[in-house]
């Protein structure tokens, strides 16, 4: 790309700026007059502000080959380097400096510091994709930086928009329940088969209280009860049971996990709260019955 | 004959234990559902500014009815005056119930932080008295094999321990209260 004239001027366009697609695309404001030559400069930094926030974003960046002789050659550095990075080592890697190890020294900050300008997508990049912990993306910086010219980046895009639509559905699932979670609370919790558990568990710890428990331990007929509702909860209507949106769910989907991963995960740790409070109606009732047949049994000469 | 005298009250504590702290959980329960409608009427009483209010209501009212009537091109003078005098208690009234409710926020919060460090000082004080003796004990193998659990912290085979019996007792009164909360 030839060097617009306008730019060599040094009207606030910094060179990292410079190398944005949009610019490329513009025709040259030779023939402009001043004003307008501002608007257009104006115009194309914002643009390119723009293109440079959505690779932040995206988590890659787009390698400038025609003019950005700096990027090119860290991106070579990185392509020669690979062998001698550590697999663990993520940050340092990614900012695609010369130095492998993790030790931060004196002159790896200068070098960090001489080439800040070339260096801060990638380093902001880097920063989120520590921040947010997702081992998966990480790897895709990793890879797409290393792959860059085999791998086009639409990919990357695809994925970051896939990701950003179902982060979209849960926020719109979320936002229509609030309302509904308002009003049919109750609904939700105490459904017919979930009164029938407790109504069950009460049940039993009376009749272990008073026939089973001499000989055995009281949470063993438990155990066999919940047994039992595993089977007999294919045979009780199922309502739609809303998968609760929560940030953590939000947050899991966006770092990667897959949403059959995450909602079988709550399935399981509902199950779970479902067991815990049966085992708290079981041994509340059980404990109340002891108590009133202690105390009855006390009374009685 | 000491200890046959200390033997039946020890007895009569470790009997009412469990219920003293059932009972204990379940108000302040009851009070945490009730808490809003409390401090609604407590603060009806705190605050004895809200006739003044209704009055002053009433008042721009009829000031604007009257003002209905009164026709501005006619009696420009006497509308403009009675106008003033409308907006002028309206920035009364506002100013009034800025203040009320910054009060009656405030006596909310302050009945809500009395309640939750009444219910944690009760809290820990059961836990304090109870933290080596069971509330209640059974047989030790009846608990098998989670007799440690249930009993800690006491120690005691067989013996409910404080924690479990407060988890428990919290997550039955839950469920009872869930309808009325």
């Amino acid at each position: 790309m030839e060097p617009d004239p306008v730019e060599g001027e040094g009207c606030g366009i910094s060179r990292h700026e410079g190398v944005g697609g949009v610019a490329g695309s513009s025709p040259p404001l030779t023939g402009l007059p001043a004003s307008q030559r501002r608007a257009e400069i104006r115009r194309r930094k914002l643009l390119m502000n723009s293109e440079e926030r959505i690779n932040r974003i995206m988590g890659f960046h787009r390698p400038k080959a025609d003019d950005d002789s700096h990027s090119e050659t860290k991106l070579q550095l990185e392509q020669d380097k690979p062998i001698c990075l550590p697999a663990p080592v993520s940050k340092r890697v990614v900012l695609g400096d010369t130095v492998c190890s993790l030790s931060g020294t004196a002159d790896h900050t200068s070098s960090l510091a001489d080439h800040k300008g070339e260096k801060i997508d990638l380093f902001s990049k880097t920063h989120e994709v520590g921040s947010d912990g997702s081992s998966e993306l990480r790897q895709r910086n990793r890879g797409e930086l290393f792959d860059v010219p085999q791998r086009p980046p639409r990919h990357g895009l695809d994925q970051y928009l896939s990701r950003f639509d179902e982060a979209m559905k849960l926020r719109n699932q979320l936002m229509n329940e609030k309302p509904s979670q308002e009003n049919g609370n109750a609904v939700e919790e105490f459904d017919s088969f979930h009164i029938f558990r407790l109504v069950g568990c009460a049940l039993l710890a009376i009749g272990v209280r008073v026939f089973v428990c001499k000989y055995l331990s009281i949470f063993a007929p438990f155990l066999t009860l919940q047994l039992a509702y595993m089977g007999l909860s294919k045979y009780f209507p199922k309502n739609e049971k809303k998968t609760k949106t929560t940030v953590l769910t939000a947050a899991l989907l966006l770092s990667g996990i897959p949403a059959e991963v995450i909602s079988r995960s709550m399935d399981t740790y509902s199950k779970m709260g479902d067991v815990f409070t049966d085992l708290c109606v079981y041994f509340f009732t059980f404990i109340f019955c002891h108590e009133l047949l202690v105390f009855f049994g006390s009374e009685v000469p | 004959m000491t200890e046959l005298r200390v033997e039946p009250k020890h007895m009569t504590t470790d009997g009412g234990a469990w219920l003293l702290v059932l009972s204990s959980v379940f108000l302040c329960n009851l009070l945490k559902i009730l808490l809003p409608s409390c401090s609604s009427i407590i603060s009806r009483f705190l605050q004895k500014d809200a006739e003044q209010e209704s009055e002053m209501r009433s008042e721009i009212q009829n000031m604007k009815q009257e003002l209905s009537t009164i026709s501005m091109m006619d009696e420009f003078a006497r509308y403009a005056r009675l106008e003033r005098k409308i907006n002028k208690m309206t920035d009364k009234l506002k100013t009034h119930v800025k203040t009320r409710t910054a009060q009656l926020a405030k006596i909310k919060w302050v009945i809500n932080i009395v309640f939750y460090i009444l219910q944690a000082a009760l809290m820990i004080s059961l836990i304090w008295k109870y933290y080596s003796e069971p509330v209640t004990v059974l047989p030790s193998k009846w608990l098998a094999p989670l007799e440690r659990l249930v009993a800690f912290p006491t120690g005691v085979a067989g013996g409910v321990g404080i924690t479990c019996w407060l988890v428990v007792c919290n997550k039955v009164v839950a469920i009872l209260l869930h309808p009325f909360s």
